[in-house]
């Protein structure tokens, strides 16, 4: 592996990114939008009161990590994977002497660093406004550090396999939108997964999704017991693990069809 | 005799191509059932190339030119057929390999649009292992070479498209490829980017001994620049050897202009001309005549000695003719 000429690669996509830094903020706050549409609903909701627990201040704790680690694991890079195959822009990364993989990398690190830039900021000011409740043991902010990697490399190969079906069907981020509406609904983003009904709440408890965004969020901001938390980090490496096998797959037979079938 | 660098031996591509009836009744068929059919884009080709040569790879849109280069690069498999290039087989890609080639493309960009040159040279030099001192030499000279000092701190999307492809042959060649395919290298320049880019080109050639192998619709690109074609036409390899060697062989005809002395000219008439010549043209006291090549002494003996003739050559037909000739005829 080439990680002196891959790092150069991340730089290089950063200093690009930098470049545009307006677009990329504004991308930024429109994946805001929708965990905190669902924060002030729900903080309207409970009123004084609380639901399932969770007061106006667990909510403002929930959302405003939530849009954090939500940022933190939206992968963008595999939104435009599927033009760089269908468009024939893959075939530069080949003829390099370095793997693919670290082209969509680079994007994805010089991403998350320009993104962080203006979500932080936001962050911080609506926490300062709304007085979020959040556990920040030492304990339970290492767990969530670890959630967080695992969530980030979930929802990233989870979608990068995905997208690499563009090797055969021309429009494949068709998938990627299914994947963010699973996600929107089944990772805790329109609500809190204790507040779903029995039968989505095992649904999230068994698919991959919760485990992309909520799962992380839950640490910090749920009384989740120690058996629920080891549960929750065996699943989500058990569906990352899932995720590598499956990237693998698809990439070696899409690589495989690429080089056989363009004209 | 030069060492052969490329093999290709009996190379075939065949693609599986969708198609469907145009309307609206074949779109809603084709979602259920997809017909394909089979294109043959290169046809058991074979040749060799060896270090240091320029070779013109030439042919009409869609003869089988860019699917035979991206073979020779390692980013198409071949349906049958063997290639090896300095050793190695294309399209297992390895580093060693994709190390002594280099692509440059006149459609397609390989440097980042927002930001200089200069900062994509640097993450090539990374990416190639290129130590430093090598780095700083081959460029200056690259730079240097092809005049580009003041393009390198520019973002690419700020330079022209000549400049940008300067600064794209600097990207394909900072690691100072063995081989090098260029695919239309001069696409949609101006001619005087374009003599700029064949004698830099030829240069480099000369300097680093690279083996080139070119593919262009501009045959000043090939006369100039390549002392040997290949012409592929339907993926079928049609000839292989030098561009005037092609012109005699499908161009079996001489060009004579002649200038006959303008005060007598105009009131007589020509000689009878021997079998298979002919007079193409005829303004005034200039004239232009084709005929087979072994009948081009005789006609000219004739003119000369039947008319009174002020200036007289004999020439082949302008190698754009004889290829567009191959191109909508193919060789027989």
């Amino acid at each position: 592996m080439n990680h002196r000429g891959g790092w150069a690669l991340i730089k290089r996509t950063w200093m690009s990114w930098i470049q545009d830094r307006g677009f990329f903020f504004v991308l930024a706050f429109g994946w805001m939008i929708p965990p905190l549409v669902a924060l002030f609903a729900w903080m309207a909701a409970a009123g004084n009161g609380t639901i399932a627990g969770m007061d106006r201040r667990a909510f403002a704790g929930y959302y405003l990590v939530l849009v954090l680690v939500n940022q933190l694991t939206y992968s963008q890079t595999n939104w435009t994977l599927g033009d760089i195959i269908r468009e024939g822009m893959l075939d530069s990364w080949l003829l390099r002497p370095l793997s693919p993989f670290y082209q969509v990398l680079s994007s994805e690190v010089a991403g998350k660093v320009v993104y962080m830039v203006f979500v932080i900021p936001a962050t911080g000011l609506l926490a300062i406004l709304l007085q979020p409740k959040v556990d920040i043991s030492p304990s339970r902010l290492g767990l969530f550090l670890l959630a967080l990697i695992l969530a980030w490399g979930l929802r990233f190969f989870w979608g990068y396999w995905l997208a690499l079906i563009a090797f055969w069907a021309s429009r494949a981020d068709a998938l990627l939108a299914v994947q963010d509406s699973l996600v929107f609904l089944l990772s805790g983003v329109v609500a809190p997964i204790a507040l779903l009904s029995p039968s989505l709440q095992t649904a999230a408890i068994l698919l991959p999704f919760r485990y992309m965004v909520g799962f992380p969020v839950e640490i910090l901001t749920r009384p989740l017991s120690d058996e629920i938390l080891l549960q929750g980090l065996a699943i989500q490496i058990a569906w990352l693990m899932t995720a590598l096998l499956l990237t693998r797959i698809v990439w070696r037979a899409g690589i495989r069809h690429y080089a056989s079938a363009r004209g | 005799m030069t060492i052969p660098l490329i093999r290709v031996d009996h190379l075939s591509k065949v693609f599986r191509v969708p198609e469907r009836e145009p309307g609206l009744k074949a779109a809603m068929r084709a979602l259920f059932h997809r017909t394909y059919r089979q294109v043959c884009a290169v046809q058991d080709i074979s040749f060799t190339i060896g270090e240091g040569e320029i070779v013109g790879l030439i042919g009409p849109n869609g003869a089988g030119k860019t699917t035979t280069l991206k073979i020779l690069a390692g980013l198409l498999y071949p349906t049958s057929g063997e290639v090896t290039l300095a050793g190695y087989i294309p399209w297992q890609r390895r580093a060693a390999f994709l190390n002594q080639i280099g692509m440059v493309q006149g459609n397609k960009s390989q440097l980042l649009w927002d930001i200089p040159a200069m900062d994509s040279y640097h993450v090539l030099s990374e990416i190639y292992r290129i130590p430093m001192r090598q780095f700083k030499e081959t460029l200056d000279e690259l730079v240097r070479l092809l005049q580009m000092e003041d393009l390198l701190t520019r973002p690419i999307r700020n330079l022209s498209l000549g400049e940008r492809m300067k600064c794209e042959l600097v990207a394909g060649l900072l690691h100072r490829p063995k081989v090098l395919f260029l695919d239309e290298p001069t696409l949609g320049l101006d001619v005087t980017t374009q003599n700029r880019l064949r004698l830099f080109i030829a240069e480099y050639n000369r300097r680093f001994g690279a083996c080139i192998l070119l593919t262009s619709h501009y045959m000043a690109d090939v006369e100039q620049l390549c002392p040997r074609v290949i012409l592929i036409h339907n993926g079928q390899l049609l000839h292989d050897g030098a561009l005037q060697g092609l012109a005699e062989r499908m161009a079996p005809f001489k060009l004579i202009r002649v200038t006959l002395d303008g005060g007598v000219a105009i009131n007589r008439g020509l000689p009878q001309l021997p079998e298979g010549a002919e007079l193409l043209e005829r303004n005034e006291n200039h004239l232009i005549l084709r005929c087979s090549r072994s009948a081009a002494p005789v006609v000219t003996s004739c003119l000369l000695s039947a008319c009174p003739v002020t200036d007289l050559t004999v020439e082949d037909p302008p190698i754009e003719a004889v290829i567009d000739q191959v191109y909508r005829e193919g060789i027989a």
